[in-house]
């Protein structure tokens, strides 16, 4: 199985070369059979590495220990679903499983496109098999999954070798969170690929007009969205598993892959401008290019250990193939654009600065900048080893400091950039539209005044999240009334019916809320309190307005871990609420140790409590209780920036089209007098071009 | 040591631990305020995490609080706080001690000052750029008739001859 798994991986190889030579040649030749068969090709490696993963699994599942991959990171005690997650616990697994993502989006892609865009597809086609070539490289040349462990014989003549067990999996992955963060993770980053090879495919083929944004906008979103899984699955378990009472800290892979993230939301942003306007097509185009290469950077940043994480994988020479794809990367995009910049020439241009636009071009400046802070400071320590010669720490307090007026700045675009008018907004529209929102704003940050808050950053977050949340309110409001009004139904139903004509502009909303749920999350870990304490049975602490007994320690054990638990009840008053049972647990295959936090979860509070062990100067239990405010925000945030992205993909329904007359202000004032275009207007404001 | 041995050696430990105690529980470990806030600015140097020592978790360890390193750390700090030393003279004994590494963020002089500033000019620059180009195009947009202007709803004869073409290529 091991030599079938192999070839399977050297032949996926060898067709990926063949998918993006035989695509060249077809392109330059101009034979449609020959860019067939390169995109059939292109196909095929996805059968081809769907094998090679399972032949992988094949041996983890039947604990097969003659392969290295498998006794780093199985072992025969290791519960069947860690057994399936191990295949991406280690470099040589997870770039296998890059691998088959990629491929998988490259069938999705090639096979729903073969009839579509003869134009363009080719080149499409050779631009992802390029991106295949190199990781199948790796795969088959650099980090190989199949490697089988040898020793020599009485002769001296190596044998393949097989160990009795594995040394395990690390218990930092043994959590159900690990199940799915790494693949959400890696679809965001892979996914990236699509919208990277049509951007390149439009430029190198010259294809005329904004249809490659229209073919890769649902794909970008999709990347996108499985990216903020991905990011917000990582914090939780984070939050969960390593007991330190956060679940964000500037660790460099954290910011790798965030880094893909903010420049995708920017490029999400900006390419409304060239689908609207015509405008920003160079700005789109780099941005989409500078997204694919920052997953490729976080990737380099993950694996070649270039800097200091307790996320990274083992050090190894393995950047040096990354920098060197990176540069290729950077020279082709370079090149592509230089050949054609005119192809990139802007339609239209800015109007005036209170506008639509502008609102577009300050959301990706302020993004841009976020990214460069992150970007900077993850690297700093590096830089500042090769110009000095010492390499500094940059943690987690330079971030915060850096990051979180930029990210004020973002949110407050947030409830602006939505209510200008496309080209020009009036002073009317302008009262009109934010008058209530920042009157709501101030009045929120009054009453947390008066109530004691006093902390500068958490006030002006909660300033601009009111503000925010009531402009996307009143968005729904204004609109619903419309339609309520004309169709005569109830409000509620008018929200429904408005959303489903434009669901790109209300899914957008939506996951406008989603983020201001995120940020108000966030903002709530300035009020964290936490108490640490030695606790023996019969004793209590009190954090906040809780009490926590301590009931019991006991040990619990089963073959692939032993585990200390105490037993803790919670009180508010006088009132029990709950029984907390945090752990340690001690894996024998790989020696180490895990807690596992037990959290009693509230709308506005968290009490998250840890077994610290036994001190180690005096041998009592310890416990470790956090109070962390509003946590639950963050996550029920991703869960409706999740739900606003799928209301974002669908189709509209319909748009509904009427005469002069049921047109808002706003949208008026922003059509110059006597176009044509004021004779008509939508009902849903800008179901056609108010996006 | 096997397994079983393991879960009695445990098991024996934790009734140990189970014995019946005064009800006020111990708050630890006993450092200052003020070692507790400065031990947040320099980074446990134990090598086996990458936390501050003031807040060291210590993942993956057999105690999941301070480790013996960020301990010996905070009561360093102490002892110097105990004898009147500022925060700046605390710093610079812990860079003396470990090197740059320590800090746990970098310092605002020399090289170092370049991580604070660039994320500062860098977005300047940038909006210096935006700003000259959003200039630009009122100025060109001024100067050019507005019958030749691109009007929302109203697309140009170029635009209309483009998705003509697109549409006969597709």
């Amino acid at each position: 199985m091991d030599i079938a798994g192999s070839f399977a991986l050297l032949l996926a190889f060898s067709v990926a070369v063949y998918a993006f030579l035989a695509g060249i040649t077809g392109i330059i030749t101009r034979r449609t059979l020959l860019t067939k068969s390169a995109q059939n090709a292109g196909m095929a490696v996805f059968l081809l590495v769907t094998f090679t993963v399972g032949a992988l699994e094949y041996f983890f599942f039947t604990d097969n220990f003659s392969l290295a991959y498998v006794a780093e990171h199985s072992n025969r005690a290791l519960p069947g679903v860690y057994k399936f997650t191990a295949l991406w616990a280690g470099q040589e697994g997870s770039l296998l499983w890059w691998s088959w993502l990629l491929s998988a989006y490259a069938f999705l892609v090639l096979f729903l496109n073969r009839k579509k865009h003869p134009e363009l597809m080719p080149y499409v086609g050779v631009v992802i098999a390029g991106v295949q070539i190199f990781f199948l490289t790796l795969n088959n040349f650099v980090a190989n999954a199949f490697r089988v462990l040898g020793a020599p014989d009485a002769n001296g003549v190596m044998r393949v070798a097989q160990l009795a067990d594995g040394h395990g999996l690390t218990p930092l992955l043994q959590y159900p969170e690990m199940v799915i963060h790494p693949p959400m993770l890696y679809l965001g980053y892979t996914g990236f690929t699509i919208p990277f090879a049509f951007a390149l495919a439009a430029l190198l083929g010259r294809y005329p007009g904004e249809k490659w944004i229209h073919i890769t906008r649902r794909w970008t979103m999709v990347a996108w969205c499985f990216q903020t899984v991905g990011i917000l699955l990582g914090a939780h378990w984070a939050y969960a598993m390593l007991g330190w009472g956060g679940y964000w800290e500037w660790d460099p892979v954290e910011n790798a892959s965030l880094l893909p993230w903010i420049t995708g939301t920017a490029f999400l942003h900006s390419v409304m401008m060239q689908e609207k306007r015509g405008m920003m097509k160079i700005w789109n185009v780099w941005l989409v290019f500078t997204t694919f290469m920052l997953c490729i950077l976080g990737t380099l940043l993950t694996r070649s250990g270039a800097v200091n994480s307790v996320h990274a994988f083992a050090q190894s020479s393995i950047g040096t193939w990354f920098i060197a794809f990176l540069a290729i990367v950077l020279v082709v995009c370079v090149l592509a654009y230089w050949k054609n910049r005119d192809y990139l020439h802007s339609d239209n241009e800015l109007d005036s600065l209170v506008s639509r636009e502008s609102s577009f071009l300050f959301n990706n400046l302020i993004l841009l900048a976020a990214c460069f802070a992150v970007l900077w400071g993850t690297l700093f320590p590096v830089l500042s080893e090769w110009v000095v010669g010492s390499k500094i720490s940059v943690g987690a307090p330079f971030f915060d400091k850096v990051n979180v007026p930029i990210a004020m700045f973002l949110l407050f675009l947030t409830g602006v950039g939505p209510l200008l008018a496309w080209r020009k907004t009036s002073t009317d529209a302008l009262k009109r539209n934010f008058m209530w929102p920042s009157i709501g704003g101030l009045l929120a940050g009054v009453v947390a005044f008066a109530f004691g808050d006093r902390q500068f950053y958490p006030l002006i977050c909660l300033i601009l999240s009111v503000f925010v949340t009531l402009t996307i309110f009143s968005e729904f409001y204004r609109g619903a009334r419309v339609i309520a009004a004309r169709e005569n139904v109830n409000l509620l139903t008018a929200v429904g019916e408005l959303t489903m004509r434009n669901t790109r502009r209300y899914g957008g909303y939506v996951i406008h809320f989603g983020m201001v749920m995120i940020f108000i999350g966030i903002a709530g870990s300035a009020f964290n309190k936490d108490v640490q304490q030695e606790m023996r049975v019969g004793q209590s602490m009190s954090i906040g307005q809780y009490m926590i007994l301590c009931q019991n320690f006991d040990s619990l054990a089963n073959d692939n871990f032993q585990s200390q638990r105490a037993t803790l009840e919670v009180f508010k008053g006088r009132k029990s609420l709950m029984m907390l049972y945090p752990e340690r647990r001690f894996f024998p295959a790989s020696g180490e140790t895990e807690t596992m936090v037990a959290i009693r979860t509230e709308p506005l509070r968290d009490l998250y409590v840890v077994y610290a062990g036994q001190d180690p100067q005096d041998g009592n239990p310890v416990i470790h209780a956090f109070l962390n405010p509003l946590v639950k925000w963050i996550w029920f945030g991703g869960i409706v920036v999740v739900l606003g992205t799928g209301l974002a993909m669908l189709p509209n329904r319909r748009t509904a089209i009427v005469l002069a007359g049921a047109h808002e202000k706003s949208w008026d004032d922003a059509v110059p007098a006597g176009t044509p275009a004021r004779e008509i207007s939508a009902v849903t404001r800008g179901a056609n071009a108010n996006d | 040591m096997t397994r079983h041995a393991t879960i009695l050696t445990s098991a024996a430990a934790l009734v140990l631990l189970c014995v019946a105690a005064p009800s006020r529980a111990q708050q630890t470990p006993a450092h200052s305020a003020r070692a507790k806030e400065l031990g947040k600015r320099v980074k446990c140097m134990c090598g086996g995490c990458n936390d501050a020592a003031g807040s060291c978790y210590h993942s993956g360890g057999t105690f999941s609080g301070p480790c013996p390193k960020a301990l010996e750390m905070l009561t360093n700090i102490d002892a110097q706080v105990a004898s009147g030393a500022s925060d700046d003279a605390i710093l610079k004994s812990a860079v003396q001690e470990y090197g740059p590494t320590v800090l746990i963020e970098p310092s605002k002089s020399g090289f170092n000052l370049a991580a604070w500033i660039m994320p500062v000019l860098v977005p300047l620059i940038a909006l210096f750029a935006v700003w000259e180009t959003v200039r630009k195009w009122r100025h060109r947009g001024e100067q050019t008739p507005a019958a030749e202007r691109g009007t929302v709803g109203a697309p140009s004869r170029e635009l209309l001859d483009r998705v003509q073409r697109e549409i006969g290529k597709d």
